[in-house]
């Protein structure tokens, strides 16, 4: 009898338990679509007093040696704009590679609990005509 | 039949009453957390023909369409009612943007919850605004509840 009521008590907390699920994928598929989102800005709206996207400036700023806009001032101006973007209870950073060269802006230095990243790649033409392709992975992570 | 029987008996109907009402409980349960996951969806289905197509921005010189770049001309007209699977929702659109340091807001625009009660799933993500001459960057928020 005992035991019975034990299994009971067990599959009532199992089954609350896994109705939960499409409710916590729900949430997921809507970080991931912010995550897009948050790229998708980044590589459209334009740094404050230019008309150079995020994405783009930091490309320069990784690949050329004049870039339009200095490398201060895209720091400043990304980390607020990534603050701003930020979900509550979550923060952004974006990583810039080419070839060697790596380019953070708000890195992250803990383990995140939960991460979701969107990766892309964003072309520079180089000085002698080169063509130079920078990867970028944008990623948003939970707080722990 | 002996007191120790009718006590069995008794206990056996206490699990079985028990176990009907756990089960009825957690299929409750679980037809309430489909209803918000569907609600959930709609939502991001919602924020996603926003800003990809109905809000989107359209350049003029080469009637390119910029998805992910808000217009605000295009908030006033918008339709702020959606089915998706059979279900009717309704929506709110708020765009947040700051000029500077400081934050600007337009809306909200559509439907009114009538009702504070009623479920409601809201979802900021950002976006670009084109805003004079200038792609800024910008927050799209939208709640959304059922018809």
């Amino acid at each position: 009898m005992a035991f019975m009521f034990i299994l009971i008590i067990f599959g009532a907390v199992l089954m609350h338990a896994y109705s939960l699920r499409p409710l916590q994928a729900a949430t997921d598929r809507q970080l991931e679509l912010k995550c897009e989102h948050i790229y998708k800005t980044l590589d459209t709206a334009w740094v404050e007093n230019y008309t150079l996207s995020f994405l783009r400036a930091a490309a320069e700023n990784l690949v050329l040696e004049y870039p339009t806009i200095p490398g201060s001032y895209l720091c400043s101006a990304m980390e607020n704009t990534l603050n701003y973007l930020s979900p509550s209870d979550y923060e952004i950073s974006a990583t810039l590679t080419y070839e060697e060269t790596t380019l953070t802006f708000n890195e992250n230095r803990e383990p995140p609990s939960k991460q979701f990243i969107r990766q892309g790649t964003v072309s520079i033409m180089k000085a002698g005509g080169e063509n130079a392709i920078v990867h970028v992975a944008v990623m948003l992570f939970k707080i722990s | 039949m002996t007191l120790t029987q009718i006590l069995k008996t008794l206990v056996t109907c206490i699990l079985v009453i028990t176990f009907i009402l756990v089960t009825a409980s957690a299929y409750r349960h679980h037809r309430s957390i489909s209803s918000l996951a569907n609600l959930s969806d709609a939502t991001s289905t919602i924020m996603t023909h926003l800003a990809a197509d109905e809000l989107a921005y359209i350049d003029e010189t080469d009637n390119s369409k910029h998805s992910y770049v808000i217009d605000p001309c295009k908030l006033e007209n918008l339709v702020f009612t959606a089915e998706f699977g059979g279900d009717n929702f309704e929506f709110q659109v708020t765009v947040h943007y700051r000029l500077g340091d400081d934050e600007q807001e337009l809306g909200p625009y559509g439907s009114v919850l009538l009702n504070d009660n009623t479920t409601n799933c809201s979802l900021t993500a950002a976006c670009a605004l084109w805003s004079n001459g200038r792609f800024l960057p910008a927050k799209l928020s939208v709640i959304v509840w059922y018809a």
